[in-house]
Protein backbone atom coordinates (compact mmCIF):
# COMPACT_ATOMS: atom_id res chain seq x y z
CA UNK A 1 0.00 0.00 0.00
CA UNK A 2 1.52 3.30 -0.92
CA UNK A 3 1.57 6.43 1.17
CA UNK A 4 -1.39 7.83 -0.93
CA UNK A 5 -3.32 4.78 0.01
CA UNK A 6 -2.80 4.81 3.64
CA UNK A 7 -3.73 8.71 3.16
CA UNK A 8 -6.86 7.94 0.88
CA UNK A 9 -7.90 5.03 3.61
CA UNK A 10 -6.90 1.95 1.56
CA UNK A 11 -8.23 0.66 -1.54
CA UNK A 12 -11.34 -0.26 -0.67
CA UNK A 13 -12.06 2.80 1.20
CA UNK A 14 -13.91 5.94 0.17
CA UNK A 15 -11.71 8.39 -1.05
CA UNK A 16 -13.30 11.26 1.47
CA UNK A 17 -15.54 11.67 4.19
CA UNK A 18 -19.00 10.95 3.32
CA UNK A 19 -21.37 14.11 3.46
CA UNK A 20 -22.61 14.61 6.81
CA UNK A 21 -26.26 15.56 4.89
CA UNK A 22 -25.96 12.92 2.63
CA UNK A 23 -26.44 15.09 -0.46
CA UNK A 24 -23.45 16.12 -3.57
CA UNK A 25 -21.66 18.87 -2.68
CA UNK A 26 -23.33 21.18 -5.31
CA UNK A 27 -26.41 20.88 -3.50
CA UNK A 28 -25.17 21.31 -0.80
CA UNK A 29 -23.49 24.61 -2.04
CA UNK A 30 -26.62 25.77 -3.38
CA UNK A 31 -28.69 25.03 0.42
CA UNK A 32 -25.83 27.25 1.91
CA UNK A 33 -26.34 30.22 -0.41
CA UNK A 34 -30.13 29.88 -0.13
CA UNK A 35 -29.63 30.20 3.45
CA UNK A 36 -27.23 32.99 3.51
CA UNK A 37 -29.61 34.87 1.34
CA UNK A 38 -32.28 34.09 3.62
CA UNK A 39 -30.59 36.52 5.93
CA UNK A 40 -30.48 39.13 3.37
CA UNK A 41 -34.35 39.10 2.44
CA UNK A 42 -34.58 38.62 6.27
CA UNK A 43 -32.81 41.76 7.34
CA UNK A 44 -34.44 43.68 3.92
CA UNK A 45 -38.29 42.69 5.27
CA UNK A 46 -37.57 43.90 9.09
CA UNK A 47 -35.83 47.32 7.68
CA UNK A 48 -38.88 47.67 5.60
CA UNK A 49 -40.99 46.47 8.74
CA UNK A 50 -38.87 48.86 11.13
CA UNK A 51 -39.32 52.03 8.89
CA UNK A 52 -43.40 51.53 8.36
CA UNK A 53 -43.67 50.92 12.19
CA UNK A 54 -41.27 54.01 12.87
CA UNK A 55 -42.79 56.07 10.27
CA UNK A 56 -46.22 58.30 11.34
CA UNK A 57 -48.69 58.22 8.32
CA UNK A 58 -47.31 55.64 6.22
CA UNK A 59 -48.66 55.89 3.21
CA UNK A 60 -51.23 53.24 1.91
CA UNK A 61 -51.33 53.64 -1.57
CA UNK A 62 -51.96 49.87 -3.02
CA UNK A 63 -55.48 50.14 -4.60
CA UNK A 64 -57.40 46.54 -6.33
CA UNK A 65 -55.61 47.18 -9.56
CA UNK A 66 -52.21 46.46 -7.82
CA UNK A 67 -53.88 44.07 -5.90
CA UNK A 68 -54.95 42.46 -8.84
CA UNK A 69 -51.40 42.43 -10.52
CA UNK A 70 -49.99 41.54 -7.71
CA UNK A 71 -52.30 38.39 -7.48
CA UNK A 72 -51.63 37.56 -10.87
CA UNK A 73 -47.83 37.48 -10.31
CA UNK A 74 -48.21 35.33 -7.39
CA UNK A 75 -50.12 33.22 -9.41
CA UNK A 76 -47.08 33.22 -12.22
CA UNK A 77 -44.69 32.12 -9.54
CA UNK A 78 -46.42 29.40 -8.00
CA UNK A 79 -47.22 28.01 -11.13
CA UNK A 80 -43.74 28.39 -12.73
CA UNK A 81 -42.16 26.49 -9.24
CA UNK A 82 -44.26 23.37 -10.22
CA UNK A 83 -43.11 23.63 -13.87
CA UNK A 84 -40.22 23.86 -12.69
CA UNK A 85 -40.67 21.22 -10.43
CA UNK A 86 -41.40 18.80 -13.62
CA UNK A 87 -37.87 19.99 -15.59
CA UNK A 88 -36.52 18.53 -12.39
CA UNK A 89 -37.95 15.11 -12.09
CA UNK A 90 -37.73 14.82 -16.13
CA UNK A 91 -33.60 15.66 -15.60
CA UNK A 92 -33.79 12.95 -13.08
CA UNK A 93 -35.54 10.32 -15.43
CA UNK A 94 -32.82 11.32 -17.90
CA UNK A 95 -35.28 12.77 -20.14
CA UNK A 96 -32.94 15.81 -21.75
CA UNK A 97 -35.70 16.98 -24.17
CA UNK A 98 -38.64 17.39 -21.59
CA UNK A 99 -36.39 18.91 -19.02
CA UNK A 100 -34.99 21.77 -21.56
CA UNK A 101 -38.57 22.58 -22.61
CA UNK A 102 -40.16 22.64 -19.07
CA UNK A 103 -37.30 24.71 -18.08
CA UNK A 104 -37.44 27.01 -20.84
CA UNK A 105 -41.40 27.08 -20.21
CA UNK A 106 -40.44 28.43 -16.22
CA UNK A 107 -38.03 30.59 -17.69
CA UNK A 108 -41.29 32.14 -20.39
CA UNK A 109 -43.45 32.38 -16.77
CA UNK A 110 -40.43 34.31 -14.95
CA UNK A 111 -39.91 36.44 -17.70
CA UNK A 112 -43.53 37.23 -17.76
CA UNK A 113 -43.16 38.29 -14.06
CA UNK A 114 -40.38 40.45 -14.49
CA UNK A 115 -42.40 42.52 -16.86
CA UNK A 116 -45.57 42.74 -14.98
CA UNK A 117 -43.09 43.99 -11.75
CA UNK A 118 -41.33 46.08 -13.93
CA UNK A 119 -44.88 47.57 -15.10
CA UNK A 120 -45.60 47.40 -11.13
CA UNK A 121 -42.89 50.09 -10.73
CA UNK A 122 -43.41 51.80 -14.14
CA UNK A 123 -47.05 52.61 -12.03
CA UNK A 124 -45.47 53.69 -8.85
CA UNK A 125 -42.86 56.04 -10.59
CA UNK A 126 -45.60 57.77 -12.75
CA UNK A 127 -47.45 58.62 -8.96
CA UNK A 128 -44.35 60.23 -8.80
CA UNK A 129 -42.43 57.56 -6.24
CA UNK A 130 -39.09 57.90 -6.59
CA UNK A 131 -36.23 56.91 -3.48
CA UNK A 132 -36.01 59.55 -1.81
CA UNK A 133 -39.94 61.31 -2.46
CA UNK A 134 -43.48 60.58 -3.10
CA UNK A 135 -46.81 62.39 -3.12
CA UNK A 136 -48.17 60.89 0.13
CA UNK A 137 -45.62 62.29 2.68
CA UNK A 138 -43.11 60.04 3.83
CA UNK A 139 -39.72 59.88 1.79
CA UNK A 140 -38.73 56.79 3.14
CA UNK A 141 -41.39 54.88 1.86
CA UNK A 142 -40.13 55.11 -2.03
CA UNK A 143 -36.40 53.68 -0.72
CA UNK A 144 -37.81 50.99 1.22
CA UNK A 145 -40.38 50.06 -1.45
CA UNK A 146 -38.01 50.01 -3.92
CA UNK A 147 -35.22 48.26 -1.88
CA UNK A 148 -37.53 45.42 -0.93
CA UNK A 149 -39.35 44.86 -4.63
CA UNK A 150 -35.99 45.21 -6.25
CA UNK A 151 -34.09 42.55 -4.18
CA UNK A 152 -36.07 40.39 -5.41
CA UNK A 153 -36.67 41.01 -9.09
CA UNK A 154 -32.77 40.89 -9.16
CA UNK A 155 -32.97 37.67 -7.56
CA UNK A 156 -35.72 36.59 -10.39
CA UNK A 157 -33.31 38.23 -13.39
CA UNK A 158 -30.37 36.19 -12.03
CA UNK A 159 -32.32 32.80 -11.59
CA UNK A 160 -33.66 33.47 -15.44
CA UNK A 161 -30.41 34.09 -16.38
CA UNK A 162 -29.09 30.82 -14.54
CA UNK A 163 -31.99 28.98 -16.36
CA UNK A 164 -31.25 30.28 -19.50
CA UNK A 165 -27.13 28.88 -19.41
CA UNK A 166 -28.07 25.81 -17.35
CA UNK A 167 -30.85 24.72 -19.36
CA UNK A 168 -29.25 25.26 -22.65
CA UNK A 169 -26.06 23.95 -21.39
CA UNK A 170 -28.39 20.52 -19.80
CA UNK A 171 -29.48 19.94 -23.93
CA UNK A 172 -25.96 20.03 -25.33
CA UNK A 173 -25.07 17.84 -22.51
CA UNK A 174 -22.32 19.87 -20.87
CA UNK A 175 -24.59 20.10 -17.36
CA UNK A 176 -26.34 17.55 -15.58
CA UNK A 177 -29.53 16.78 -13.65
CA UNK A 178 -27.87 18.21 -10.51
CA UNK A 179 -27.31 21.80 -12.21
CA UNK A 180 -30.97 21.57 -12.90
CA UNK A 181 -31.76 20.90 -9.41
CA UNK A 182 -29.58 23.34 -8.03
CA UNK A 183 -31.55 26.16 -10.68
CA UNK A 184 -34.86 24.76 -9.36
CA UNK A 185 -33.58 25.30 -5.55
CA UNK A 186 -32.88 28.54 -6.38
CA UNK A 187 -36.32 29.27 -8.11
CA UNK A 188 -37.79 27.65 -5.17
CA UNK A 189 -36.70 29.77 -2.87
CA UNK A 190 -37.52 32.68 -4.94
CA UNK A 191 -40.84 31.91 -4.83
CA UNK A 192 -41.05 31.39 -1.13
CA UNK A 193 -39.55 34.89 -0.83
CA UNK A 194 -42.24 36.11 -2.60
CA UNK A 195 -44.91 34.40 -0.36
CA UNK A 196 -43.62 37.11 2.40
CA UNK A 197 -42.97 40.51 0.11
CA UNK A 198 -46.76 40.52 -1.23
CA UNK A 199 -47.94 40.20 2.57
CA UNK A 200 -45.46 42.14 4.12
CA UNK A 201 -45.32 45.19 1.02
CA UNK A 202 -48.32 44.77 -0.48
CA UNK A 203 -51.01 43.51 1.21
CA UNK A 204 -50.13 45.34 4.78
CA UNK A 205 -50.48 48.77 2.59
CA UNK A 206 -53.93 48.53 0.99
CA UNK A 207 -55.41 51.77 0.53
CA UNK A 208 -58.56 52.12 2.91
CA UNK B 1 -36.16 15.47 -4.16
CA UNK B 2 -36.07 11.56 -3.06
CA UNK B 3 -36.23 8.89 -5.94
CA UNK B 4 -39.11 7.59 -4.19
CA UNK B 5 -40.68 10.98 -4.42
CA UNK B 6 -39.77 10.96 -7.74
CA UNK B 7 -41.54 7.62 -8.68
CA UNK B 8 -44.65 8.96 -7.61
CA UNK B 9 -47.17 11.06 -9.81
CA UNK B 10 -47.47 14.96 -9.15
CA UNK B 11 -50.89 14.92 -7.04
CA UNK B 12 -48.96 15.35 -3.64
CA UNK B 13 -47.06 18.70 -5.63
CA UNK B 14 -50.33 19.77 -7.02
CA UNK B 15 -51.92 19.98 -3.73
CA UNK B 16 -49.51 22.12 -2.42
CA UNK B 17 -49.92 24.07 -5.16
CA UNK B 18 -53.38 24.52 -4.75
CA UNK B 19 -52.86 25.29 -0.64
CA UNK B 20 -50.27 27.89 -2.00
CA UNK B 21 -52.50 30.07 -4.15
CA UNK B 22 -55.26 29.22 -1.57
CA UNK B 23 -53.13 30.97 1.14
CA UNK B 24 -52.37 33.77 -0.70
CA UNK B 25 -56.14 34.07 -1.81
CA UNK B 26 -56.95 34.08 1.43
CA UNK B 27 -54.07 36.71 2.38
CA UNK B 28 -55.75 39.13 0.25
CA UNK B 29 -59.45 38.35 1.02
CA UNK B 30 -58.68 39.35 4.84
CA UNK B 31 -56.19 42.78 3.99
CA UNK B 32 -58.77 43.57 1.84
CA UNK B 33 -61.92 43.15 4.23
CA UNK B 34 -59.86 44.99 6.95
CA UNK B 35 -57.26 47.34 5.57
CA UNK B 36 -55.03 48.73 8.21
CA UNK B 37 -56.67 46.31 10.71
CA UNK B 38 -54.71 45.83 13.92
CA UNK B 39 -53.73 42.08 13.74
CA UNK B 40 -52.88 41.97 10.52
CA UNK B 41 -49.52 41.79 10.62
CA UNK B 42 -49.38 38.24 12.41
CA UNK B 43 -52.31 37.10 10.52
CA UNK B 44 -50.12 37.98 7.34
CA UNK B 45 -47.05 36.58 8.69
CA UNK B 46 -48.84 33.27 10.48
CA UNK B 47 -50.09 32.70 6.43
CA UNK B 48 -46.88 33.50 4.37
CA UNK B 49 -44.56 30.93 7.31
CA UNK B 50 -47.30 28.30 6.21
CA UNK B 51 -46.95 28.97 2.33
CA UNK B 52 -43.38 28.94 3.13
CA UNK B 53 -43.25 25.82 5.39
CA UNK B 54 -45.13 24.04 2.07
CA UNK B 55 -42.81 25.22 -0.64
CA UNK B 56 -39.74 24.28 1.42
CA UNK B 57 -40.59 20.95 2.56
CA UNK B 58 -42.34 19.96 -0.56
CA UNK B 59 -41.23 21.86 -3.79
CA UNK B 60 -37.86 22.24 -2.62
CA UNK B 61 -37.82 19.03 -1.37
CA UNK B 62 -36.40 19.27 1.94
CA UNK B 63 -39.16 17.05 3.56
CA UNK B 64 -37.16 14.32 1.72
CA UNK B 65 -33.93 14.93 2.86
CA UNK B 66 -31.81 13.31 5.30
CA UNK B 67 -32.89 14.68 9.05
CA UNK B 68 -29.37 16.17 9.91
CA UNK B 69 -30.04 18.69 6.69
CA UNK B 70 -33.70 19.47 7.93
CA UNK B 71 -32.32 20.17 11.39
CA UNK B 72 -29.71 22.18 9.87
CA UNK B 73 -31.62 24.43 7.90
CA UNK B 74 -34.68 24.66 10.15
CA UNK B 75 -32.05 25.42 13.30
CA UNK B 76 -30.12 28.21 11.41
CA UNK B 77 -33.47 29.90 9.73
CA UNK B 78 -35.31 30.31 12.83
CA UNK B 79 -32.17 31.27 14.78
CA UNK B 80 -31.47 34.47 11.90
CA UNK B 81 -35.40 35.30 12.26
CA UNK B 82 -35.03 34.93 15.86
CA UNK B 83 -32.21 37.42 16.56
CA UNK B 84 -33.30 39.50 13.67
CA UNK B 85 -36.63 40.14 15.73
CA UNK B 86 -34.78 42.37 17.97
CA UNK B 87 -35.11 45.40 16.64
CA UNK B 88 -38.54 45.50 17.08
CA UNK B 89 -38.76 46.96 20.04
CA UNK B 90 -36.78 49.87 19.27
CA UNK B 91 -38.90 50.77 16.04
CA UNK B 92 -41.81 51.27 18.43
CA UNK B 93 -39.55 53.44 21.04
CA UNK B 94 -38.69 55.59 17.50
CA UNK B 95 -42.82 55.71 17.44
CA UNK B 96 -43.81 56.82 20.61
CA UNK B 97 -40.86 59.33 20.92
CA UNK B 98 -39.40 57.85 24.36
CA UNK B 99 -35.89 57.90 25.29
CA UNK B 100 -33.51 55.16 25.59
CA UNK B 101 -33.79 52.94 28.50
CA UNK B 102 -31.27 54.52 31.40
Amino acid sequence: MSHSDVALGGHHAPAMEPSPFAIPAIKLAMWLFIISDIMTFAACLVAYGFLRNATPNWPRPYHSSTIISVLVMTVILVTSSLIMLMAVRAARAGDRAAAFRWTMVTYAAGLLFVILHIREWFGMIGQGVTLTKNPWGTGLFGGAYFSVTGMELLHVIAALIALLVIGFGYKRGRYGAAHIENCHLFWQFINIVWMFVVPLVYLMDIAS
Amino acid sequence: MSTAAEQGGLGKYIVVYICMLAITGIEVVIASSNPGGAHLLPIMLILAFAGALLGVLFFMGLAAEKRSLIIGVAVFTLFVLATINYGWTDSFRVLMGAPYAK
